[in-house]
């Protein structure tokens, strides 16, 4: 079943409830989309080191346990580093939830298929890994539904949306060390 | 004659500049120095699945205000080289890597000579500035000044730990 879902749609229904989250966004795809729908301080845009949204992620919700922190990963770079999802589950961070833009093609290097277009679903993986609250997702609703449960109760969660395919249009803004630094210092702020 | 002493004060090196989040992939040199991290109250240690993820852990956590170290063989070393380019290099992020040196001096385990000949020029290619303190002494002299660079300059610095200091594996 092919999903109709877009990244842009699924970007913005999650910016429209975002007050003072962390968004960390992963290399590509997902921090372009950011970028241009919900472009905030409290953003953590990634522009290198596939695989690491997941734990850079873990690593910002274990420092600062008050603030809720969602990742926006890609399925390409979630099974670069699927231990992670292990970590995540030993941890087990309240303040953690895992969004996947599970569109099952690396998008950037022109849509060749990863394994979630064969047989693997990340959602299987995560409760295997020992996260309970592990969700696939399909249509806007169930996204909405999503997004409120990982945005009140507590996690960590996984959710694997299930998106179209298809590149986000614009080109990313790369000032990697500003956007570094200006997030590290919104997130201070944020006492 | 090697200073069991030195374990403990490595941690404190670390306890004492503000490092207390910590991410490992154990070996059995590193083991010593967890033991003083394990039993501290103060510090949380996350085993992480591939060292790799750790360098991503810690980052984060230098972003959310903290610092980190990651405790690993020079295998892990290996394993990171990416990451610690791309994230640690590229963005400015610090973080104290901890490497015991396999692979050099008295190595048993001929697989592991290569990574332990490659890892002085891996970190050096990397701009990554790195002390090998052969004594609890030279350990103490150089090491507060290695974390204060780290995050003076916004990038990685590297202890590597060699068997001088810590009588390396037996095999």
């Amino acid at each position: 079943m092919s999903a109709t879902l877009t990244r842009t749609a699924a970007t913005r229904l999650l910016a429209e409830r975002l007050t003072s989250e962390v968004v960390v966004s992963n290399l590509g795809q997902a921090s372009l989309e950011l970028q241009q729908s919900a472009d905030r301080p409290l953003n953590c845009y990634t522009f290198g080191s596939m695989g690491q949204c997941s734990s850079i992620g873990l690593g910002l919700a274990l420092a600062r346990p008050d603030v809720r922190v969602v990742c926006l990963d890609g399925d390409g770079s979630l099974l670069m580093n699927l231990g992670s999802l292990c970590t995540i589950a030993t941890e087990a961070p309240r303040n953690l939830a895992l969004v996947i833009w599970d569109n099952e093609v690396h998008q950037t290097t022109g849509g060749q298929p990863t394994a979630t277009a064969a047989r693997s679903s990340l959602a299987a993986i995560a409760r295997g890994a020992g996260v309970e609250k592990a969700l696939e997702v399909r249509t806007e609703e169930e996204l909405g539904r999503a997004y409120d449960r990982i945005l009140r109760e507590d996690g960590p969660f996984v959710v694997s949306v299930k998106i179209a395919r298809g590149r986000t249009e614009g080109r990313l803004d790369r000032d990697v060390v500003g956007y570094a630094r200006r997030f590290r210092q919104a997130l201070a702020a944020r006492s | 004659m090697i200073d069991p002493s030195w374990s403990k004060h490595l941690a404190d090196v670390l306890r004492r500049n503000d490092v207390r989040m910590f991410a490992t992939v154990p070996d059995y040199i590193v083991s010593h120095v967890l033991e003083h991290l394990w039993a501290d109250p103060e510090c949380r240690v996350v085993t992480v699945t591939r060292e790799e993820e750790g360098i991503g852990l810690l980052s984060g956590a230098w972003l959310g205000g903290r610092r980190g170290a990651l405790l690993m063989q020079n295998s892990g070393l290996g394993n990171c080289v990416n990451a610690l380019a791309s994230l640690n290099v590229a963005s400015q992020i610090p973080i104290v890597l901890v490497v015991s040196h396999r692979g050099d001096l008295g190595e048993f385990n001929p697989a592991q000579v290569p990574m332990g000949q490659a890892a002085a020029p891996i970190l050096d290619a990397l701009g990554i500035r790195w002390i090998k303190p052969s004594s609890v002494a030279e350990l103490e002299a150089q090491g507060d000044g290695l974390v204060k660079l780290a995050y003076t300059r916004g990038l990685p610095v590297a202890f590597v730990l060699p068997p001088e200091l810590t009588g390396g594996k037996q095999g």
